[in-house]
């Protein structure tokens, strides 16, 4: 049976869509971090309390990159998950609100990094540049 | 239709040189890594065995790669001939190659015996496929995008890019230039994962003998040097159905585009395809 010869660029367009359309279904996070066990001395027992921030950081560009910014937050207090997504640059941080906030986060991750290798200290290496939603270079400017 | 196509590829091109310009830059986090449905297979082990992702694959490559089978189910490697930016390059290289060579057709300088055409096209890209999923598995790192000529063209000078990136990519132009589409031929690994999707697929490219001068105006259009005046269906897992071929027939009835017709889903035994 003849089929039109349009049906194959339709077709192309439709996998395309579907394909991107089709990404929100397997969201899975590229690295998943756990800074303290449940029940652990400091875990809030309701795990409601705690809160989810999600940051947007240049730098995060694939696992190792993302290992390292999660190394930024350990021993930070209050922190307790973090999930990376590489592929946007996002990392989801849960902490006690209590004990921290996105403000923290950010100081954190944009610290110097210590190369355990040489010793040396990295600067600029991370740089949060949207936080819960909020573009840090328009609210700063804002602010200005 | 021709129009249709290069205005699909053209603007794949632009969209994949803005994506890796961009990222380069610093204007935006989304590498054109993200959209390489061959990432999701890069990645398929760690996103199955453990729900995490490789390197800087991503749930887009997944997606993509998933919706890619799908179209390769229907309209064989349609992807190949209307979107891979790579295989558009290559294309029109090979174009440039057959006027510079005097070539009338894509066979290309170099004209392989058909054994060790195909022996090559399974086998050498088999080994390129298992090598690159076994390292990719292994480390967790996506260790075949410094050889891929999709990064090294569209990244801008992106993270593994090194000087052999560009020998491999120069490497792979020349060849291309003695054998048309030598890389999608004979090194794509994606290439080999659609292939046997290919081969079943739904649509394919009629030939009628009713109407059919024999003039082999479509052999020589084809881009993938297919025997399409031998067949009476074009099933081959290498179509890319470009429909040069039927823009290039004088006869406007005798190579079309169609449907399996019921109970023809197999060919029978020594037919040819």
């Amino acid at each position: 049976m003849r089929a039109p010869a349009w049906l194959v660029p339709l077709l192309v367009v439709a996998s395309a869509a579907g394909g991107v359309a089709g990404a929100r279904l397997a969201v899975a996070p590229s690295l998943v971090r756990e800074y303290a066990a449940p029940g652990a001395p400091g875990a809030p027992a309701d795990a409601a309390a705690l809160r989810t921030s999600v940051l947007v950081v240049k730098g995060v560009m694939c696992v190792d990159t993302a290992e390292r910014a999660a190394r930024q937050l350990d021993g930070l207090a209050g922190v307790r998950r973090l999930e990376a997504f590489a592929s946007r640059a996002r990392l989801e941080v849960t902490y006690d609100p209590s004990l921290a906030d996105a403000a923290v986060l950010r100081e954190a991750i944009e610290a110097p990094v210590h190369e355990e290798a040489t010793g040396e200290y990295l600067f600029g290496l991370y740089e949060v540049v949207e936080m819960d939603g909020v573009k840090i270079a328009f609210a700063e400017e804002e602010e200005e | 239709m021709k129009r249709l196509r290069l205005a699909f590829q053209l603007a794949v091109i632009a969209a994949a040189i803005t994506a890796g310009v961009r990222f380069a830059l610093g204007r935006s986090f989304v590498s054109v890594e993200t959209y390489c449905p061959f990432g999701g297979l890069e990645t398929a082990y760690s996103f199955f065995t453990r729900r995490q992702f490789s390197c800087s694959a991503g749930e887009t490559n997944v997606a993509l790669f998933v919706a890619l089978l799908a179209l390769t189910i229907v309209a064989r490697k349609a992807f190949c001939g209307w979107v891979c930016p790579v295989g558009a390059v290559l294309e029109w290289e090979a174009k440039l190659a057959r006027r510079l060579f005097g070539r009338r057709d894509f066979g290309g300088l170099w004209r392989l015996p058909a054994r060790a055409d195909r022996a090559l096209k399974i086998g050498l890209r088999l080994a390129v496929l298992a090598v690159i999923l076994a390292a990719t598995w292994k480390t967790g790192e996506l260790v075949f995008r410094g050889y891929d000529p999709y990064y090294i063209l569209f990244s801008a000078h992106g993270h593994d890019v090194r000087g052999w990136s560009y020998a491999v990519l120069g490497g792979v132009l020349l060849l291309g230039l003695a054998l048309p589409l030598a890389w999608c031929k004979y090194l794509c690994p994606l290439g080999i994962v659609l292939w046997p999707v290919s081969r079943a697929g739904a649509l394919r490219l009629a030939r009628s003998t009713r109407h059919c001068s024999g003039c082999g105006a479509c052999d020589r259009a084809c881009p993938q040097a297919l025997p399409i005046s031998d067949v009476a269906e074009v099933r081959s897992g290498e179509c890319t159905l470009c429909l040069e071929c039927t823009a290039a027939c004088p006869s406007p009835q005798a190579l079309e585009l169609a449907w399996p017709r019921v109970g023809s889903a197999c060919a029978p035994a020594g037919a040819k395809t």
